[in-house]
């Protein structure tokens, strides 16, 4: 193994040596936080590990994820705590039209002033500031595209001069267009032959089987998929 | 960015895709598999086994980390808890807060239940939300519950329990609806249809998926969904750490550690869900993992102390494609839909040396072959892999294409400065799943009464292999089957909380004369970076 690198770095306001190419999660580790808040997929995927850090000569802070972000020499880092974000209540399953109630269960919407600094904060590289100017517009569709990728990591919502949670309030409109859509028809119509019983007697005989005839029966069911 | 020397060796398989181009690679005769699974798969591998020696598993054969793990002393002093006052009592308390547990919590709450439900990260923090690839459900107008029904037993040489295959199934499509109902959007076609795609060892396309995030965007719903139930309660960062059980030994509840306050706190239920997931942090034998930090095998333990009987835990899965470079990538996974999709895996010499869409346990065995024999490429970091050659994909369907389908995938390496579109992966095989877990029934019940499992915690479903997407419909289905069956046991009298069935499992460790240093459950894995 070659010789280790080191960089030094500001981690939590505390000046500290670690080896190069180390996450800022790793450097924590190393340097014996305990974190557990703050971790979990260390994959990029469940939002936990958000971080605020600035370059040296870096004109503004930038945002990340801790177990993505490799820290680099002279690096002023700090992990961010979860940020509070206002979930509505409501019951989706018993709402006949839940789009229409968009700005009653969300009323925040219409204060968002397009800024953008969600978006700059946003480690998918999502437009939030975009998604919400589609919302506004009941563009429900193209919205939820955008935010497909969103992980919940709350940075967006802790920039809003505002107080918005876009990824909450986007969350909803996910869900209430997917209810506006029609029942598929292939699902449907296999909903359909599982509630007749369709194929109750194969099931029957599927069960008697012993391992060999179990082995011949998946063999010629699998060859007819062919 | 790749290393000098590795750029040297992409420039191998560069020069060879063109001639790779056409050649098909015949799927192996059912000899020919069983005898690379049974040279390479480290399932196979004798040295990595040992024999149980304490409950009820005695004398069955599971890796040395399972065996460590079951066979060891608490790393909790229990003497100082006051079992007549327990912090909360609820009809059903459910344990882990991934896919499992809230489909589990949000069921039982549905049937009239009252519902405490305990994690140890935040919630939704799971292997689930990372599953990227998708769901089986035979909803395709050439498919049917029976034909999924033969191939998830195929995959799993037909060693998962058939009762259970058959609820799985079956019970597909109509979680499917449900999942809808509540707002998830699973892509669709143009006709509106449910779009269904290819896996490896499926006969016809079945995977259901949300582009490549489908995990994530059905937990993110739940989560909402959950947030907005009356009657369930809800402590993160507080992982269980026993289970209690009653004077006759039924299970009644659970001792839960506050990471925050470092305190324990009791909690009475009259029934008992275990969805803690799997145990891929358990690093067996050696090996990278591609599961979230929390994944150390709790439930098996607290599980197996209480009495319950486990099933196939000498079975793992190794995804073949995890992630060798960079470092701080290692283990992650790459979806398994790229090799659906035609990317290559190719060796140092720029050969394929697999039909990339054989089983997982038959792809991994052929790369760990290719390394151990030599044709391996050697990462900065010592770590030995292979290419997945993604600019295939690039080649047959245009520039752009990686880059939309795989927004994920894309943006992860586009951090580091690796473009997928134009640039191959290094990857290893990676542990991702266990197979097998405590047995349930089809309620989702365990041997112990009133203590349910579901989700990858619980075993008899997948025999030795699971099929790709087989895991997110179990979790759903098993997750809904043990909620609703938990919820019925509202009436119980759960009687005195104990640790009873701890100390008698002591005592047989004790009367072996086994003293471990091992201390379990492990919680989290002490973390150790290496590099
Ligand atoms: C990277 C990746 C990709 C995958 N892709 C797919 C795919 O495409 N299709 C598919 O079908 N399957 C896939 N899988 C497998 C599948 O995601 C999991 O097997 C499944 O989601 C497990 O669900 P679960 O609810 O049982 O466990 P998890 O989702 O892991 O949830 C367990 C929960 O319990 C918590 N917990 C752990 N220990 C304790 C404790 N002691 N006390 C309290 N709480 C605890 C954890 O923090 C976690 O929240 C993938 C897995 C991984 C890791
Ligand atoms: S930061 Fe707030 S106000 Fe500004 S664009 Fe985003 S949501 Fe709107
Ligand atoms: S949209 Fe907001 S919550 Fe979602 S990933 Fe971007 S910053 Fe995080
Ligand atoms: S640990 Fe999950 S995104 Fe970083």
């Amino acid at each position: 193994m070659p010789d280790k690198k080191y960089v030094t770095i500001f981690l939590e306001g505390r000046r500290i040596r670690v080896p190069e190419g180390y996450t800022v999660i790793e450097a924590l580790w190393d340097t014996g936080h305990d974190i557990k808040r703050g971790v979990g997929c260390l994959s990029g995927l469940c939002g936990a590990c958000a971080v605020a850090y600035l370059e040296p000569g870096g004109k503004r802070v930038k945002f990340g994820l801790g177990c993505q972000t490799i820290v680099k020499e002279k690096m002023d880092i700090t992990v961010m705590p979860f940020f509070p974000s206002r979930m509505a209540k409501y019951d989706i399953s018993n709402m006949e039209k839940p789009i229409d109630k968009l700005l009653e269960i969300y009323p925040e919407l219409n204060m968002c002033k397009s800024c953008g600094f969600c978006s700059v904060a946003c480690p998918e590289w999502i437009n939030v500031s975009k998604v919400m100017s589609y919302l506004k517009d009941g563009r429900y569709e193209e919205a939820t595209e955008m935010m497909f990728d969103c992980i919940l990591c709350g940075l967006c919502a802790s920039r809003c001069p505002r107080g918005i949670a876009p990824q909450i309030i986007s969350l909803f409109v996910q869900r209430a267009i997917e209810k506006d859509r029609p029942v598929p028809e292939n699902l449907r119509n296999r909903l359909k032959e599982i509630e007749d019983l369709k194929d109750e007697e194969i099931w029957g005989n599927i069960l008697k089987m012993d391992e060999k005839s179990l082995k011949d029966f998946c063999e010629k069911v699998r060859k007819e998929s062919d | 960015m790749y290393s000098k020397e590795l750029l040297e060796q992409i420039f191998i398989v560069e020069n060879t895709r063109e001639s790779r181009f056409n050649r098909k690679i015949p799927s192996l005769s059912g000899e020919k598999k069983n005898f690379l699974l049974e040279t390479f798969h480290p399932d196979f591998k004798a040295s990595a086994f040992r024999t149980l020696r304490v409950g009820v598993n005695r004398g069955d054969g599971t890796v040395h980390e399972i065996a460590d793990l079951l066979e060891a002393f608490s790393i909790f002093d229990y003497r100082d808890i006051d079992f007549e006052i327990p912090e909360a009592e609820t009809d059903v308390l459910v344990l882990g807060g991934g896919g499992a547990g809230i489909t589990a919590a949000l069921f039982a709450e549905s049937a009239g239940a009252k519902v405490v439900l305990a994690t140890k990260l935040r919630l939704g923090n799971s292997n689930t939300i990372m599953a990227l690839g998708g769901m089986q459900a035979s909803v395709g107008e050439e498919d049917s519950p029976v034909k999924h029904f033969t191939d998830t037993v195929v995959a799993g040489q037909f060693k998962g329990k058939k009762e259970l295959v058959k609820v799985m199934v079956s019970d597909g499509p109509q979680i499917v609806k449900w999942l809808m109902d509540l707002g998830v959007n699973f892509d669709r076609d143009e006709k509106g249809n449910l779009l269904t795609k290819m896996a490896g060892g499926s006969s016809v396309a079945r995977i259901l998926s949300i582009g490549d995030y489908t995990g994530l965007n059905i937990v993110k719903i739940l989560k909402d969904e959950i947030r907005n139930r009356e009657n369930i309660d809800i402590f993160e960062f507080s992982p269980v750490v026993e289970l209690t059980t009653s004077e006759f030994g039924e299970c009644n509840g659970a001792v839960i550690f506050d990471l925050e306050r470092k305190q324990f706190f009791l909690i009475k239920a009259k029934a008992v869900i275990l969805a803690t997931g799997g145990s891929g942090r358990l690093h067996i034998q050696g090996f990278q993992t591609s599961n979230n930090f929390g994944a150390t095998g709790d439930a098996i333990v607290l599980a197996y102390r209480a009495g319950a009987k486990l099933e196939g835990l000498d079975s793992f899965q190794y995804h073949p494609t995890g992630i060798v470079y960079p470092d701080h990538m290692v283990g992650v996974l790459v979806t398994e839909a790229i090799r659906s999709l035609g990317a290559h895996l190719v060796n140092s010499k720029g050969k394929r040396f697999i039909n990339e869409l054989e089983t997982r346990d038959v792809v991994s065995a052929a790369m760990i072959k290719e390394c151990e024999e030599g044709r391996g490429i050697v990462a900065p970091s010592g770590r030995v892999g292979v290419w997945l050659d993604t600019p295939v994909i690039t080649e047959k369907r245009g520039k752009g294409f990686l880059r939309e389908k795989f927004p994920a995938l894309y943006r992860m390496f586009r951090r580091i400065k690796i473009d997928i579109e134009n640039q191959p992966l290094l990857v290893y095989p990676t542990l991702h799943y266990q197979n097998g877990g405590i047995l349930i029934d089809e309620k989702g019940e365990t041997t112990v009464k009133n203590l349910f499992v579901a989700g990858e915690a619980a075993g008899g479903i997948h025999g030795r292999n699971r099929l790709m997407g087989n895991s997110l419909l179990d979790i759903f289905v098993f997750g809904r089957r043990a909620g609703l069956s938990a919820a019925r046991r509202k009436f119980n009298e759960p009687g005195k909380q104990t640790l009873n069935h701890v100390d008698k499992y002591y005592k047989e460790l004790k009367n072996l004369r086994i003293t471990t240093v091992a201390k379990t459950p492990r919680i989290f894995q002490e973390f150790i970076v290496v590099k």
